[in-house]
């Protein structure tokens, strides 16, 4: 268990630079997710961590120790790749035992470390397997297997669910949570899933183009975003985005025209932006209401999901939402709707993403 | 398609025709080799059981068993089997070990790699006859320029006939071969060694393994299958090997291979019936040696998982 400080952390492959100067506190026993479009650096910034690639610039310590110039094996970690990574020629237990036999472990011990990470993963009848005559699922548990007997002070998971299906990767994902609890290590997740991301971190960190967007736990980040990148990455689906304008402004509130007339009155926390200002209003489809009264739209398209109905419409001014409605909702396209919206539940940004 | 049989299961019209097709295409290949390599091959394995000579082709009694009770009281042909043994198990293991190295070298991420792995190849692209006829002017032991240059270094006192002296002629052909082979063994090498997962190495890494550890614990093991066939077809050509040995230093008994030794017989004393029973016992043992060397060995000629 340990800390691990990223301090203006850089990263370039030739003349381009994809870490931009990374600062991140990770506390020690914490679990933290990096999320990110692909090519958002998330999986480089890890493999930093890891050692796998060295930094351009700036200092990475772990349990308070610079690990700038150590080698992997060397820095108290232990990463599960997307891939598995295992030994093809190896059997399971040999897999998980390899790194320990050659650091003069003694076998005794090995033994044990390797059967307690079977038992608790409950792979002990596969041991004996080579990976070949493993599924996915399986292989993904020797490879987080091989991790826990390193008994690393962090643990690194490249996507380690990306190449399971999804209801594994659902069961997987309880599984994980469990051995968070069980192990109280610190854990490092990268993940292009924000459903795993909120559901196992206790800390999210947002990466967009070779920075952080934000950090934050994943209720903050779903209620306070703090630009428009985050609030439309995190949440399924994704925030609608409104072009409107202020009507009036006071201190903490601004009250901005809605298309078709309406108006809605947003709490804010800095200085409001004078009448007339353009801005962007962010409404999560779950927070949108249908109502007697309200925005007035028009049903584009419908999709069924059982328990969630999800309605395309336009509204007055041809711009495009998405409404999310609990239940089996019999409406279908061309059907008129009016749409309420709450200021509590609304965003607003400025003209380059900045929540106000 | 055993299955479909044993259960009893009627082959359907589709299948058939797909056999009758499969059969078709074959044809041409399976005349072609039935005419340059079966009838020669039966016709070799007839005449080693007669008194056949080049003159007399056609006029030939039968004489059993005579020529291989010959061939095996020759002390000349138990030389040349040694002589073939001996160049097949030093110059394969040689290039073995050298192609290893130039392979991981080849598959390090050096500037100029493309370039390097042309030039590597150019040994094995010139044809042996040609290699060996130019190594045998560099060995010459008046004008060779390997004399003049270990002269020049002080390594040796004296001139050495590298192609005469029976003690350097079999070293001198399996270094030229050698020199002539690593290329082959090399590029099938490096074939299964970009194959690899480069994962792996990365969890070796994690896992702190030593690199030479890595070597052989994780890519030995895993390049095994493809180094396997390349050994297996290695030796095969060097148990057969003909040109190095007859360029370089004729028919010479320190460096006699049994192929020499069987065209000595057939073409120089013109005795068809002897040199038959040379080629058909050469034939046999690189048979028996493909059998040991697949089932020691283990080989699979399927992509290995």
């Amino acid at each position: 268990m340990a800390a691990v400080t990223l301090r203006g952390v850089r990263k370039s492959f030739g003349r381009f630079e994809v870490i931009h100067g990374v600062d991140l506190d990770i506390r020690d026993g914490e679990f933290v997710a990096f999320v990110g479009p692909s090519g958002c650096g998330k999986s480089t910034l890890l493999r930093l961590i890891a050692g796998l690639e060295d930094l351009s610039d700036g200092d990475l310590s772990i349990d308070g120790a610079l690990v700038n110039d150590l080698p992997p094996a060397r820095r108290g970690i232990a990463m599960v790749f997307q891939s598995y990574a295992l030994y093809p020629h190896m059997t399971a237990y040999d897999n998980m035992a390899f790194g320990l036999t050659l650091s003069r472990t003694d076998k005794r011990t090995i033994e044990e470390r390797v059967r307690a990470a079977a038992r608790l993963l409950q792979i002990e009848n596969l041991l004996e397997r080579k990976p070949r005559d493993l599924s996915g699922g399986q292989r993904q548990r020797v490879a987080i297997g091989r991790a826990i007997v390193r008994e690393p002070k962090v643990f690194l998971f490249d996507e380690p669910l990306s190449n399971l299906d999804a209801a594994l990767r659902v069961q997987t994902r309880m599984e994980i949570a469990k051995l968070k609890e069980d192990l109280r290590a610190t854990m490092i997740y990268v993940t292009h899933d924000q459903v795993e991301a909120m559901t196992l971190a206790d800390r999210i960190v947002v990466l967009n183009a070779g920075r952080v967007e934000q950090v934050g736990s994943p209720l903050d980040l779903y209620h306070r975003p703090r630009n428009r990148f985050v609030a439309g990455f995190i949440g399924s689906p994704a925030m609608n985005f409104l072009e409107v304008a202020v009507v009036t402004a006071e201190a903490g509130a601004v009250t901005i025209a809605l298309p078709g007339g309406a108006t809605l009155r947003i709490p804010v926390d800095g200085a409001p932006p004078p009448a007339g200002t353009r801005l962007t209003l962010g409404v999560r489809p779950e927070h949108v209401g249908v109502a007697e009264q309200g925005m007035p739209a028009t049903v584009l398209a419908v999709e069924r999901l059982g328990g969630e109905t999800h309605c395309h419409v336009a509204l007055e001014d041809a711009q495009r939402m998405l409404v999310r409605m609990e239940g089996d909702i019999p409406i279908s396209a061309g059907d008129r709707l009016r749409l309420n919206l709450r200021g509590e539940t609304a965003h607003l940004f400025d003209d380059v993403g900045q929540r106000l | 398609m055993t299955g479909a049989r044993a259960s009893g299961l009627k082959t359907s019209d589709l299948t058939r025709q797909r056999r009758r097709s499969a059969w078709l295409f074959l044809l041409p290949m399976l005349v072609v080799l039935a005419a340059v390599a079966g009838w020669p091959l039966v016709r070799t394995v007839y005449y080693s059981f007669t008194d056949a000579t080049l003159a007399t082709l056609d006029a030939y009694a039968r004489v059993g068993l005579d020529n291989y009770l010959w061939l095996m009281r020759d002390p000349v042909w138990w030389r040349a089997v040694w002589n073939t043994v001996l160049f097949t198990v030093v110059s394969v293991s040689l290039e073995t070990a050298l192609g290893l190295v130039v392979a991981l070298t080849l598959n390090a991420h050096l500037p100029g790699r493309g370039l390097l792995r042309a030039a590597v190849l150019i040994p094995w692209a010139i044809p042996t006859v040609v290699s060996a006829q130019m190594w045998g002017w560099m060995f010459h032991d008046l004008y060779g320029v390997v004399n003049a240059a270990l002269l020049g270094i002080g390594v040796i006192a004296q001139p050495q006939a590298w192609t005469a002296d029976p003690n350097l002629a079999l070293p001198v052909v399996i270094a030229v071969d050698v020199w002539k082979s690593t290329p082959f063994m090399a590029l099938l090498i490096l074939a299964a060694l970009q194959m690899l997962p480069q994962d792996i190495y990365e969890a070796a890494r994690v896992d702190g393994v030593h690199p030479v550890k890595v070597f052989f614990r994780i890519t030995l093991p895993l390049i095994r299958p493809a180094l396997m066939v390349a050994v297996l077809f290695r030796t095969l050509d060097a148990l057969r090997v003909f040109d190095l040995m007859y360029v370089l230093t004729g028919n010479s008994r320190s460096t006699m291979s049994m192929s020499v030794y069987a065209r000595q017989y057939l073409i120089d004393f013109q005795d068809v019936g002897y040199g038959s029973a040379a080629a058909t016992l050469l034939v046999l043992i690189l048979a028996l040696a493909t059998v040991a060397a697949i089932t020691l060995g283990r080989v699979r000629f399927e992509a290995g998982r």
